[in-house]
């Protein structure tokens, strides 16, 4: 196989408001996403999931700072504080954002959307860059009517949809998409799911998705990677994560979903992600672990793993389930 | 639990916004957002008013507590017509409701400390410092924080904290009806199960009618008994959580269970 | 109190840059120079119009070590006059300043939370003063009431408070739609507990910026008012005048012959008006982080 995405030991932060301390969003990652896998990144906000991403997709701001190495289909793209997207961002990788209605140019049509998009990647003229768009509008499910319309013409599910099309239409090999449902309806979220599912199954390509919504991670995902204060702490196939979690992080997110016509007892852990700047020299969930003991304190956990590629970094995984 | 009084009753409400272009807001032009609503909620309940973006359920919420006079029908609160009467009544009437806003990070004055932003709703009840300190101190330990954050400003808190700030002040008038505004919609998952099991734990102590307004119909089984569902500003199911789930009225309400449940990685065993 | 340590968190935040540090450091020299002006200058009578009993002899005399910078037609020391101007040009425009800032916050704060027919009403009445330039004002004033200080201050007061009430209104208008001020109004506190607790505290620091950056106009404009011999009267210790003055008697040989009377107060207007900015733009970008530069230029 071969690996579509490998990042090892990622760290990427940001100056503070005095500009004195960095503030580590991400603690050293390491991951590896196989070509076309569709990974899901679970966490809640501040983990440092989406600036994660944003490295991914190479839109970091140019102030963000790094340490360690990502590669993209065996290109490096992040080598300590050097970073180099030529070649890889809008070619390899697209990006499906957060927001489809601030993502859109408000004095641009769709058709100049799908233009300026493949002029750039492919260098296409106006009339070939017209098929293209038709040709994967119809692909998203909607018609050729779009074209001509501005972005406020469009509804929030239909302006989703665009943007996926744009995002596939470069023929890039992986999607990064930022919380692609959380601004959307719940009846709209479903089928914009199983439109990203299906397309991504068609085309080959490898998904990345971002969210904080381990629900719908789940459905639609071959592997979850959870999150927490930056860390990794969990990776593996899904079914073995969701029916078999061995972090009590994960675990605990499991327990605490309400989910409709199950109506069972929430069972939440007291307390709140750390906020720390200084480096952690020790188990990040410690504060919140109903299972600490004294290494915890002493030690960050090692990532281990068993025959099923199930990645833990908890010292006490053999307990949790 | 269910002792039949109405404390809150909408007949036949018609509601919307004034649309206001230049002098065409001195004649009447409506954007009709809620149509012909008929609502009642008896003391003790736990209501949810369920709905999409677009739904009319926050013109509704600012119907309840006095912020939005309808263009025709009735509200009453506690027998009373609450846009019949001038505001200062309407207040009186008003501060029987707990109201907990949306945003967390929107809702508390960024240059206020805690102890004077909870303190804010006894003040005009006229009551000694010494007693308003004590009272602010006995909801802030009831909604599990510490002591310490009084003297802190909105900016020093996480968002779980801000929103049991928000219950804590909503809760501190001893309030007989809680309104929660989407309560968890800005949450992590985590912190989401806190907020859902620190807010049964309130109903079951204090036994407030408790009224959600929520797009999340999973959230809201927990926080309520009773559904009330809203599309386009007509309320197109009601009845109680069991019976909307097994056996929905409205195809719309269908969908919305079906459309939950693709989403979910585990449907009900 | 929470608003000092606040606002002393935002100074010493801003400290570190080196524009704010010289905007500061100017200001602070103009503010101590206005105060103890009378006694640095060699010849403070003359300074304030006395003319000299021996003005015959020394009347224009280029920049020397007795006049360093010279003297005017009127045989006056120009240090002096150009010193206690610096006293003139701070009144002028802190009093400008404050006086409109207040007007105007309390006016656009009340349109902006008592909506409908006060809000309607207070905004055309503010764009109204916005519509009137303070020169014709001045105009105005200047033969009606005549000439002196109260006239520059009063002319540039009935324009400038519209501006600030624009300002406040349009910050107050994104504060009372938010969330606390609605709390506020329905634990039933009065508008008189609401508007000074929830509305001018939140947008108070936005207008203190802006006042604090206008400062700099404000002295411009009075100086400008004071050139054409709208305001102050003749001999007032006032760079404006200074330069009308020079001007008036000289003409364009002002320039060429003896420079020095309108290249000093020139000066002095610009240093002054470049203090003023220097401080309130690091602090605007505070105010706003989408100013906020990352990348660093050579200050």
């Amino acid at each position: 196989m071969v690996l579509a995405i490998r990042a090892e030991n990622l760290k990427i932060g940001y100056l503070d408001e005095e500009e004195e301390q960095v503030v580590w969003a991400t603690r050293g990652v390491d991951l590896n996403v196989e070509e076309g896998e569709s990974f899901c990144l679970v966490g809640e906000s501040g983990c440092g999931k989406s600036t994660l991403a944003s490295a991914i997709a190479g839109i970091l701001p140019p102030h963000a700072l790094t340490m360690g190495k990502l590669y993209i289909f065996d290109q490096l793209v992040i080598d300590d504080s050097k970073r180099n997207y030529n070649g890889i961002r809008g070619k390899i990788v697209g990006l499906i954002p957060q927001n489809p209605g601030t993502s859109l140019n408000p004095f641009l049509t769709i058709e100049d959307h799908f233009y300026y998009v493949l002029k750039d990647s492919k260098n296409m003229n106006k009339s070939e860059s017209r098929k293209i768009a038709h040709e994967y509008l119809l692909k998203v499910g909607l018609n050729k009517d779009v074209l001509e319309k501005y972005p406020h013409e469009l509804s929030g599910g239909m302006q989703q949809r665009v943007l996926i099309a744009i995002a596939l239409a470069s023929n890039v090999k992986i999607v990064v998409a930022d919380e692609p449902t959380s601004s959307i309806d719940a009846n709209l979220r479903a089928q914009i799911l199983n439109l990203v599912n299906s397309l991504v199954k068609e085309f080959k390509v490898t998904l990345f998705i971002v969210t904080h919504d381990l629900a719908s991670a789940g459905k639609i995902c071959d592997k979850i990677a959870v999150m927490y204060a930056g860390r990794i702490v969990e990776m593996g196939p899904t079914s073995i994560i969701t029916n078999k979690p061995r972090h009590p992080y994960t675990k605990m997110l499991f327990e605490s979903i309400p989910i409709l016509g199950w109506k069972r007892a929430l069972n939440p852990l007291p307390g709140e992600p750390p906020n720390v700047i200084e480096e952690i020299t020790w188990c990040s969930f410690r504060e919140r672990c109903p299972l600490k003991i004294e290494i915890c304190n002493k030690e960050p956990p090692l990532m281990l793993t068993d025959e099923n590629l199930h990645f833990t970094r908890c010292w006490r995984f053999k307990e949790v389930s | 639990m269910n002792s039949g009084v109405e404390v809150i009753k909408l007949r036949n409400v018609t509601a919307g916004y004034k649309t206001t272009l230049g002098f065409k807001s001195i004649f009447k032009h409506y954007q009709v957002v809620l149509r012909n609503i008929n609502l009642s909620i008896t003391r003790g309940e736990k209501v949810a008013i369920i709905g999409e973006s677009g739904s009319g359920k926050s013109t509704l919420l600012k119907v309840i507590i006095g912020l939005l006079k309808p263009i025709k029908g009735d509200v009453l609160i506690y027998d009373k017509q609450i846009y019949k009467l001038p505001w200062r009544e309407r207040v009186k009437i008003i501060r029987k409701i707990g109201y907990v806003p949306q945003d967390p990070y929107k809702a508390l004055n960024p240059l206020l400390k805690i102890r004077q932003i909870l303190a804010e709703p006894l003040e005009a009840s006229g009551l000694d410092d010494k007693t308003i300190e004590q009272r602010v101190r006995e909801v802030v330990r009831f909604v599990g924080l510490q002591r310490e954050i009084l003297d802190a400003t909105p900016d020093e808190l996480s968002g779980g904290m801000r929103q049991r700030v928000l219950i804590a002040r909503a809760l501190i008038a001893d309030p007989e009806i809680l309104i929660l505004d989407e309560p968890t919609s800005a949450l992590d998952v985590s912190i989401q199960a806190q907020i859902i099991n620190l807010l049964n734990d309130i109903y079951n102590k204090l036994g407030t009618t408790m009224i959600t307004v929520t797009h999340d119909l999973a959230v809201a089984q927990y926080l309520a008994d009773r559904a009330i569902i809203l599309k386009e500003g007509t309320i197109v199911d009601e009845g109680s959580f069991d019976q909307i789930l097994s056996n929905p009225r409205s195809e719309y309400t269908r969908k919305l269970i079906l459309s939950y449940y693709v989403t979910t990685f585990k449907t009900v065993e | 109190m929470l608003l000092p340590t606040y606002y002393s968190r935002i100074i010493y935040r801003n400290l570190k840059k080196t524009r704010f540090k010289i905007g500061v450091g100017i200001s602070t020299i103009i503010v101590v120079l206005a105060i103890i002006a009378p006694l640095i200058a060699p010849y403070p009578d003359e300074g304030y119009g006395y003319i000299p009993a021996d003005a015959g002899e020394r009347k224009l005399v280029p920049p020397s070590i007795e006049h360093i910078f010279g003297t005017d037609a009127l045989g006056r020391d120009l240090f002096s006059r150009v010193i206690i101007g610096t006293r003139t040009a701070v009144i002028q425009a802190v009093s400008v300043i404050f006086i409109s800032l207040i007007i105007g916050m309390l006016i656009g704060v009340c349109a902006a939370y008592f909506k409908g027919i006060i809000e309607i009403t207070l905004n055309y009445f503010i764009e109204l003063f916005m519509a009137i330039p303070s020169i014709v004002i001045a105009l105005f004033l200047r033969l009606t009431i005549g000439q002196g200080l109260h006239v520059v201050i009063a002319s540039l007061v009935i324009t400038w408070w519209a501006w600030y009430a624009r300002i406040s209104y349009v910050y107050a208008k994104s504060v009372v739609e938010l969330e606390y001020v609605v709390l506020a109004k329905l634990s039933g506190l009065s508008a008189l507990k609401i508007i000074p607790r929830h509305v001018i505290r939140n947008i108070f620091q936005a207008l203190t910026v802006q006042a604090i950056s206008d400062l700099g106009s404000a002295l411009l404009e009075a100086s400008a008012i004071n050139f054409m011999g709208l305001g102050l009267p003749s001999g007032f210790p006032e760079w404006g005048v200074i330069l009308y003055e020079a001007i008036t008697e000289r003409g364009i040989e002002a320039f060429l012959r003896s420079p020095w009377l309108v290249v000093f107060p020139g000066i002095l207007i610009l240093v002054t008006t470049l203090g003023f900015s220097l401080v309130a733009d690091p602090l605007r970008e505070d105010l706003d982080p989408r100013l906020r530069r990352r990348w660093k230029l050579w200050f």
